[in-house]
């Protein structure tokens, strides 16, 4: 499995497709979190940053994902599956690439708040719960991405409106009473910008709820491509 | 290995594309599908090599391993041809330099640092025969292996496929060329109307109506240094050849 997750990582870092979430990416950091936050409010300001930008990566994730799994053409993905054995060997390596991939966006877009975090003196817990925030939140939208891919939805077309759309009704779902069907994206918002002490105490329940979203978003997905 | 009534279509409700295929496959056997395009063979392979599930019958026996060359080779991809060969190994956990007989034997040699996207359609054919037969697999189905390659490329893969089987794989191959005419010890079927017909007897080469077809003498002026070769790919096509000059 090793071998085939860095035979796509390095298909998909050499092609175009990389490209474009990293400019996203790098611009978003240039552009926003090179902004320091004033004095009077670095430190909530700052851990509000970790929740924002949670957020904004959730469509970037599961574009960066669908873009990684459509890299390899349909007979690549075939020989693949025959070299590792396994078809569902060859799902679970896609996963973890495109999970992979999305864990070094986040790593970039984090870099900044965290350096700012320490500036301002935000406390250890409150620190620690917005960098995990990020790989957390990153395992739903890859599942997002994967659940658009190809090798799920055929037309091109069809896959991204689907991805957009999808965002679009998981962000509208996490703000109703049905926010337990949703990746808890205002969740997470309004506990980081509320308060350090809101953020620290709320975090364990965001994140029981993302890992349970994750892991029945992937056994589904999982048993779906076996089909 | 074998298939046991197995029936495949690609949507509910579709067209069957292949009916009720039974078929032993034994280990250290070749066996070849013909058929016309479109009769079901790539089909046929997909599933025997396990990529497709069927929708009635089963499947049972199939070896772990699996070696597969699809007809046409995704050369549309970031990589050397040493390094995607190497890449096909790692996955398959043998070692990196595993693909390196057959690279030698089918001339690809010189082509090891070339990107697969500017490999010729044939070269490109060649890796994608280089990573089936190197796999090291129980069952090797290739489909149309004989497409596009060199004369002497042609020339020399139905003893190397002999050889795989003399090891114990079995090979299935779909081939409308006749490349393995010359092969005697091979199991040969025919696809017509999505269903398998076979195997047919030995030395019946063709199918039934080809076999009226009148043979015609045809005189081919070639420059003398490409004689040999030429005179090679007309015999793996199935022709008899002569030379005027000996």
């Amino acid at each position: 499995m090793t071998a085939l997750i860095r035979f796509q990582v390095t298909g998909y870092v050499r092609s175009q497709r990389a490209l474009y979430p990293m400019i996203v990416v790098a611009c978003f950091v240039i552009l926003v979190l090179v902004q320091s936050p004033g004095q009077e409010h670095g430190a909530a300001l700052t851990v509000g940053t970790f929740g924002d930008i949670a957020a904004f990566m959730v469509p970037i994730w599961g574009w960066t994902a669908r873009a990684l799994l459509d890299t390899a053409p349909d007979v690549q993905a075939d020989l693949s599956a025959l070299a590792v054995g396994r078809r569902t060997t060859a799902t679970i390596a896609g996963l973890i690439s495109a999970y992979g991939m999305n864990v070094a966006l986040a790593a970039v877009m984090v870099a900044v708040p965290l350096v700012q975090a320490f500036a301002f003196h935000v406390g250890g817990p409150a620190m620690l719960a917005g960098v995990a925030l990020q790989p957390l939140a990153a395992g739903p939208a890859t599942l997002l991405g994967a659940w658009t891919c190809r090798a799920v939805i055929r037309s091109p077309a069809l896959s991204a409106l689907a991805l957009v759309g999808g965002c679009l009704v998981l962000l509208v779902l996490s703000m109703g009473p049905l926010a337990w069907l949703s990746i808890p994206m205002v969740g997470w918002l309004r506990a980081a910008h509320h308060d350090e002490g809101a953020f620290t105490a709320g975090f364990p329940g965001l994140a029981v709820h993302l890992v349970l979203w994750w892991a029945a978003a992937a056994a589904v997905y999982i048993w779906f491509r076996r089909r | 290995m074998r298939l046991k009534h197995v029936a495949f279509r690609y949507t509910r409700g579709g067209p069957w594309v292949l009916r009720d295929a039974t078929l032993e496959l034994a280990p250290g056997r070749i066996l070849e599908f013909r058929g016309a395009n479109g009769a079901g063979k790539s089909t046929l392979l997909r599933l025997v090599a396990g990529l497709l599930r069927p929708r009635r019958g089963d499947i049972e026996g199939r070896p772990a391993r699996v070696g597969y060359a699809a007809e046409r080779f995704p050369s549309g991809q970031p990589f050397t041809v040493a390094a995607y060969l190497s890449f096909m190994a790692g996955m398959r956990r043998l070692p990196a330099t595993a693909a390196e007989p057959w690279v030698e034997r089918l001339g690809l040699g010189p082509l090891l640092d070339v990107p697969l996207p500017e490999l010729s359609k044939g070269s490109a054919h060649k890796v994608g025969l280089v990573h089936a037969l190197s796999s090291g697999a129980g069952l090797l189905v290739l489909d149309e292996p004989f497409a596009g390659l060199d004369a002497p490329t042609r020339a020399d893969l139905p003893a190397a496929l002999t050889e795989l089987a003399a090891a114990g794989a079995t090979i299935v191959v779909s081939d409308h060329q006749g490349c393995l005419d010359g092969l005697p010890d091979i199991e040969r079927y025919r696809i017509d109307d999505h269903t398998i017909s076979g195997p047919l007897p030995h030395g019946r080469r063709r199918a039934p109506e080809e076999a009226e077809i009148t043979e015609v003498t045809l005189e081919v002026v070639v420059p003398a240094d490409e004689a040999d070769a030429v005179a090679a790919k007309l015999r793996a096509d199935g022709h008899r050849v002569r030379r005027a000059d000996r």
